[in-house]
């Protein structure tokens, strides 16, 4: 059984189709990537996935066996689904190890006080944020760090299912890096991960399975080394001979 | 700070407190006191809604006036025993600051000051259309006052009353500062901090809004039931700007999400405006001016000034 089923989701704002009949399924344990050119509904499809901040408009969502395209969005979070943001995102006037603790406790009920603490400290030891920057405000932390912060709450939840939204973006060389090992580290705690990425080669990396998106459709599903591969992927991202003359 | 150090602060503090009523000359003095003690409580609770929660609720006293209201109709209609009145009046201000989550939960910003403002104005309209009970716009007088057996109240040169007071700030301080530094008060800060972020990390906003201006009305409701019965009349005058404006610059000159901040503006905007009190239309414009400098210097308001000083002494008690 699929540990996610999307089908047939459409989600539309006004006369714009943002996501148009996307289907797909992904599978305990894997990493499945999402690409697509700029504005091509990735993020939009994240949101209607976790009801925040709303769900699809038709369609259906089936997490886990439960139908999730109506709950809301912090229902969706407990039952094991969590998500990181496109740009670094943390409580900025608690502290670092506050913001992982109140994600420990919140996400999963019948956990206790010591269990809901010590998820925290393994969830920042995880992402490798050292314990002296545990007592400092989240909002003092470099662009990486407050990454690496909103990945240790996004664990902290013990989730089985992890939603990254673009998380190279605004990051150095070595810190992309960084990033994939970390990814690689959550997936080998047995986290099934749906990636979105706008690099290709972040995708390649660490994807299974690949999905590419375009104008809220999708363009292509499959292998990822056959789908890059794809004249109409390649089309999608460069545009056509023909239209870059 | 951790909360062994808090607590020993804030005891000490009380009992300073505590004491002044044998220092200060007369009863009129104690009575400016008291009156500090009540805006402290309002202000403080405000401060958890509005500083903590991020929520522009200008509805919150609105929940003051329900106090002096559901205390004076309480006492006078179904003859409950004052002190029970008084727990009561906390609860129909809490019960009012539910009913009022329930439309501002996907509201945000000026649409939520829009509906709360609107809030308060129905309350009060509502009060002077039930003139039979409530008085209407002549308001009503000889409420019942509080007892303590074997003190009259009303002649002791307000030594009872002034107890009464700093008891009720004393029990709201200690319920606002427990609750902000518990795991609800963190998931207070985080909905304000980032909605949806919090929302993804298991945060019910409708949860924790119910909680937010639930807990910010209950000692508010309390305040307004023992200022009905201290001062022994109501009136629709609560609910004016004239007094939300003073309460919300309390708040703000002491500093909001700090609780103290607030407290120590109402007793240092009360204080002062009784010593201004000889400048007639000049001291609301000095007291405002004053106000503008301070958060002009210091943009966290008193809670700034403090960890400025703090911070000047640990400087100074590092030097060799």
């Amino acid at each position: 059984m699929p540990l996610l089923d999307v089908e047939n989701v459409s989600k539309a704002f006004g006369s714009l189709r943002a996501l148009d009949n996307v289907s797909f399924r992904v599978e305990p344990g894997e990493i499945f990537g999402i690409a697509g050119p700029n504005g091509s509904g990735k993020s939009t499809l994240f949101n209607t996935i976790t009801g925040i901040p709303f769900g699809p408009d038709r369609g259906r969502i089936i997490f886990d066996g439960v139908d999730i395209h109506r709950k809301a969005g912090h229902e969706i979070a407990r039952l094991g689904l969590a998500r990181t943001f496109q740009r670094e995102t943390s409580f900025d006037k608690l502290t670092v190890f506050e913001n992982v603790l109140i994600s420990a406790t919140y996400s999963k009920a019948n956990r206790s006080p010591e269990e809901q603490r010590r998820n925290a400290v393994e969830a920042l030891d995880v992402v490798g944020l050292p314990r002296s920057s545990q007592g400092r405000l989240a909002e003092e932390l470099s662009v990486f760090d407050r990454k690496c912060l909103m990945l240790a709450t996004a664990v902290a939840m013990q989730p089985r299912l992890l939603l990254l939204d673009e998380p190279a973006s605004g990051l150095t060389k070595p810190e992309i890096e960084t990033s994939i090992e970390l990814i690689r580290r959550i997936s080998g705690l047995g986290v099934t991960i749906l990636l979105i990425e706008h690099v290709l080669t972040f995708l390649m990396s660490l994807s299974q399975h690949l999905l590419v998106l375009n104008q809220g459709q999708v363009l292509a599903l499959g292998d990822p080394r056959s789908i890059i591969a794809d004249p109409r992927v390649v089309e999608a991202y460069l545009g056509t001979r023909k239209a870059a003359v | 700070m951790d909360w062994k150090r808090e607590a020993a602060l804030v005891l000490v503090a009380f009992a300073v407190l505590a004491f002044l009523p044998f220092v200060v000359p007369d009863s009129y003095s104690r009575h400016v006191l008291i009156m500090a003690f009540i805006y402290a409580v309002v202000a403080s609770n405000w401060d958890l809604s509005l500083g903590y929660g991020g929520v522009f609720n200008f509805g919150h006293l609105a929940l003051f006036g329900i106090g002096v209201y559901a205390y004076g109709l309480i006492t006078k209609f179904a003859g409950i025993d004052p002190w029970l009145a008084l727990v009561l009046s906390g609860a129909a201000s809490t019960f009012a600051a539910i009913v009022v989550t329930i439309p501002i939960l996907r509201l945000k910003g000026i649409y939520i000051i829009l509906v709360t403002f609107g809030f308060a104005q129905l309350v009060m309209q509502i009060i002077l259309s039930q003139s039979d009970y409530t008085g209407g716009t002549q308001g009503m007088v000889r409420i019942q006052t509080l007892y303590i057996p074997g003190v009259n109240l009303i002649r002791d040169g307000k030594f009872g009353y002034f107890y009464v007071a700093l008891a009720i700030l004393l029990t709201s301080t200690i319920f606002l500062r427990v609750l902000v530094r518990s795991k609800t008060g963190a998931s207070i800060v985080a909905l304000r901090d980032n909605e949806e972020y919090a929302i993804s990390r298991g945060i019910s906003l409708v949860r924790q809004r119910v909680i937010t201006l639930a807990a910010s009305a209950f000692f508010t409701g309390i305040a307004g039931a023992f200022y009905a019965a201290y001062q022994r009349n109501a009136s629709v005058d609560v609910f004016g700007m004239s007094l939300a404006t003073i309460i919300l610059s309390m708040v703000l000159l002491g500093g909001t999400s700090t609780i103290y901040g607030a407290i120590a503006a109402s007793f240092v905007l009360t204080i002062f405006a009784e010593f201004m009190a000889d400048f007639g239309a000049w001291r609301p414009i000095i007291t405002a001016l004053l106000i503008i400098a301070v958060m002009l210097v210091y943009p966290a308001g008193l809670a700034g000034v403090w960890t400025h000083i703090s911070n000047l002494v640990r400087a100074k008690s590092k030097k060799p």
